[in-house]
């Protein structure tokens, strides 16, 4: 009896000692990292050009970081188009400008379509570089809640694909790269050789100095070649006498006071309501200068600038600008923006008096 | 239970009673009011011009405190969110409790504040005491979000839109409109009007309606387009209407325009002329609130249709017709109907017309729902848009069965 019960209690023992054997159990741990904002840039081949500048601007790990952060990231084809073609194109420029131009991609919140107010217009949100980036929202068609649009546009730049998650924030892609430079309107057009008639003729007639006042501006600015092929050379401006023409109809259309007006701004006003064709008289005239823009089923904008004789009616003059190209429009300065034109609007004999 | 215990007891009782019955309740009282409601008739329309202008959306400083450079730091009467007004102005603060945003439409509004008595029958509870005597009043311009105006960061109090100063007598109405007075200089101004129709002998079986053009110099000579166009349905009157006009108006039989009451159609009414600058009140005119032989005195389902015509013209002699926005500044219907979002039944192509709630209320009062009731009403015109005030009697309440 005692032998059995001894015999029992060593199994109850055996049995405590052998239950309480604990293996530690090794679970494979996920990548937390997968889809953090660098590395998903990285990963995607739409990216690579962006990756390299986040790269090359020793940013990677700081935008790998907890965040949170909003990629407005420009797709490859967005920086073929300035003419960066491959990762060591960007060796070429200046690094901390390079770091300035990322920083202006990135801001240092989460940000999605619903954050953004419905058709909210000029939505101001700080960048890492200390900017502020437009953003305008066509949410639906005239108001009408169940056409829905969701055009999203970030200082001009349309948003291709928009609120890719990640683990520290969220991608927007965007179908251009945004221009930024500080100064004003004047500084941006006086450090470019390829606008020198455009700014002479504004001097000439006294529409130079505005420029570098607080504005906004929205400067339409016709190349040196427009203006030959529109039959104003340099020599023939250093020519004329400023007292025979009407210096606001051969310069001063190409400038819209108080305004500021990213090329997109017309397309995502058109989707609101009536306007398709923005018309702004001349100082003390009843010309006017006439703004419209189309948009490509690949959602790209050309605009399309023709000096009106008249609100009314369908008299124009005979020549007129524009622009089809997305890198050559939309430069942001901090008193407005410039926009490159391949056209004059008026010729000489237009602006005669 | 022991004779100590009930002692005790009574004691607790007593100390109770004690701490808690001297609670003190400090009523808020203003001194020799001063009755007071404020728009903001600031109106616009989001255009690709107008972007870039300041948003008109306000904050009514009262006697404010600046300090050093300009900044108000502390105010004695605050209304804040002062938004663009709305289409109709009811007798009664309803914006509070249909909506859940901060902005508001008026000042009180859906501010908490002291509110007139009824004043000669009249519910005034839409407008707020304020001290009576000399005030310096400020309206400035706020970004539009739901922070309170003295958080806002300093940068953001700075913008003044008018800084003026208003004498308020005692236990007397008025109405501030803030408005533009010039289209192309853009300059604002406001207008103060010393309201008179509680002091009039007004009968309750008639409805009164006076008229007012509050809109800025050179609106209607400005371009369509420019003004926004058809933008946000302003009708006929989108493109503005001439500086005198007349008013015609039709009294129609429920939803329909085919059903006129007799002897109601196009009957003159009164004129009305663009004026920003003087505070006078214009003359109320008047039609029978049961003019519909077939209502039974009690209630009625009539509404009203008011034509603004250009001098010289009637109903049956203006050049235009129903579908046409573009009237040459000459022609725009205003239809009094329903709650003001109600579209007409039968079009009959008529589309240029402007909504407003029906000047006639309709409640349930005493035995009889719905009772109508007459009232005095305000149309404002201002650069394109239309807004009813409305004020109502103080009415029997409503008894259940």
């Amino acid at each position: 009896m005692n032998a059995k019960l001894s015999l029992k209690t060593l199994l109850l023992l055996l049995l405590f000692f052998s239950a309480c054997k604990n293996d530690n159990l090794e679970m494979v741990k996920e990548n937390e990292n997968i889809r953090s904002g660098a590395d998903f840039i990285k990963n995607n081949y739409q990216l690579s050009l962006f990756s390299a500048a986040i790269e090359k601007a020793g940013m990677f790990d700081q935008l790998n970081g907890p965040g949170p952060f909003t990629f407005l990231a420009p797709s490859d084809a967005a920086f073929n188009a300035m003419g960066i073609l491959r990762a060591s194109d960007f060796d070429k420029m200046n690094r901390d400008s390079l770091k300035s131009l990322v920083q202006r991609h990135v801001l240092g919140r989460k940000l999605l379509l619903q954050d953004i107010p419905v058709n909210g217009v000029d939505v101001r949100y700080a960048t890492l570089a200390g900017t502020e980036v437009y953003a305008s929202l066509a949410s639906n068609f005239r108001g009408d809640p169940s056409q829905v649009l969701n055009y999203l546009y970030f200082d001009g730049a349309f948003v291709e694909r928009k609120d890719v998650p990640l683990t520290n924030g969220a991608l927007q892609l965007l179908n251009k790269v945004m221009k930024y430079e500080s100064g004003t309107v004047q500084n941006w057009l006086s450090k470019r050789s390829e606008y020198s008639i455009f700014v002479a003729g504004l001097k000439k007639f006294g529409l130079w100095d505005k420029l570098a006042t607080a504005g906004p501006y929205t400067v339409f600015a016709p190349t040196n070649a427009a203006f030959i092929s529109g039959g104003i050379t340099a020599s023939v401006l250093d020519a004329l006498v400023p007292a025979a023409y009407n210096g606001n109809r051969l310069f001063g259309a190409y400038i819209l006071d108080g305004k500021h007006f990213f090329i997109s701004d017309v397309q995502v006003f058109s989707n609101f309501g009536s306007e398709t064709a923005y018309l702004k008289e001349l100082e003390n005239d009843t010309w006017c200068t006439q703004l419209s823009v189309t948009q490509a089923n690949d959602k790209s904008l050309r605009y399309t600038l023709r000096l009106k004789k008249a609100r009314t009616g369908f008299s124009y003059t005979t020549s007129s600008g524009g622009n089809s190209s997305a890198t050559t429009v939309d430069y942001l300065t901090d008193n407005g923006l410039v926009h490159s034109c391949t056209g004059v609007i008026a010729k000489l004999a237009d602006a005669r008096k | 239970m022991s004779l100590l215990r009930i002692q005790q007891l009574g004691f607790c009782l007593i100390a109770l009673l004690l701490i808690t019955g001297c609670s003190k309740v400090d009523y808020v009282k203003v001194d020799s009011p001063a009755y007071l409601r404020v728009f903001n008739n600031l109106n616009y329309e989001k255009t690709l011009d107008s972007k870039d202008q300041e948003v008109p959306f306000l904050a009514m400083l009262i006697d404010p405190v600046m300090d050093e450079k300009g900044i108000p730091v502390s105010t004695k009467i605050m209304g804040d969110f002062l938004d663009q007004r709305a289409p109709y102005a009811p007798p009664y603060p309803s914006h509070i409790g249909n909506s859940t945003s901060v902005n508001n439409p008026e000042y009180p509004g859906k501010e908490d504040v002291l509110v007139a008595p009824v004043l000669n029958g009249f519910d005034l509870s839409s407008w707020a005491q304020i001290p009576s005597g000399k005030h310096r009043i400020v309206f400035m311009f706020r970004p539009k979000n739901n922070v309170p105006f003295f958080n806002l960061e300093p940068r953001l109090k700075t913008k003044v839109l008018i800084d003026t100063t208003i004498v308020l007598d005692e236990k007397e109405v008025y109405t501030l409109n803030v408005l533009q007075k010039d289209y192309q200089t853009k300059k604002n101004g406001v207008l103060l009007r010393h309201e008179n129709f509680y002091k009039l002998p007004l009968s309750d079986s008639l409805v009164y309606v006076n008229f007012y053009n509050l809109s800025s110099k050179g609106y209607w000579e400005a371009g369509y387009t420019e003004k926004g166009a058809n933008i946000g349905s302003k009708g006929a009157l989108g493109d503005g209407i001439r500086d005198r006009m007349n008013v015609f108006y039709t009294l129609y039989r429920k939803s329909s325009t085919e059903s006129v009451v007799n002897n109601y159609f196009g009957k003159y009414l009164g004129e009305i002329k663009r004026n920003t600058g003087e505070p006078d009140v214009s003359p109320y005119y008047s039609f029978p609130l049961f003019a519909d032989p077939l209502s039974d005195g009690i209630r009625t389902d009539i509404w009203q249709r008011l034509d603004l015509l250009a001098p010289g013209m009637d109903l049956a002699s203006k050049p235009y017709s129903g579908i046409q926005m573009e009237t040459d500044n000459n022609w725009a219907p205003i239809s009094c109907f329903s709650n003001g979002t109600v579209p007409l039944d039968v079009l009959r192509g008529d589309e240029n017309y402007v909504l407003l709630p029906n000047m006639i209320v309709n409640i349930h009062s005493g035995i009889h729902n719905p009772r109508s009731f007459a009232t005095v009403n305000t149309i404002e015109i201002v650069n394109g848009k239309a807004y009813l005030t409305t004020i109502q009697r103080k009415y029997a309440p409503p008894i259940y069965k």
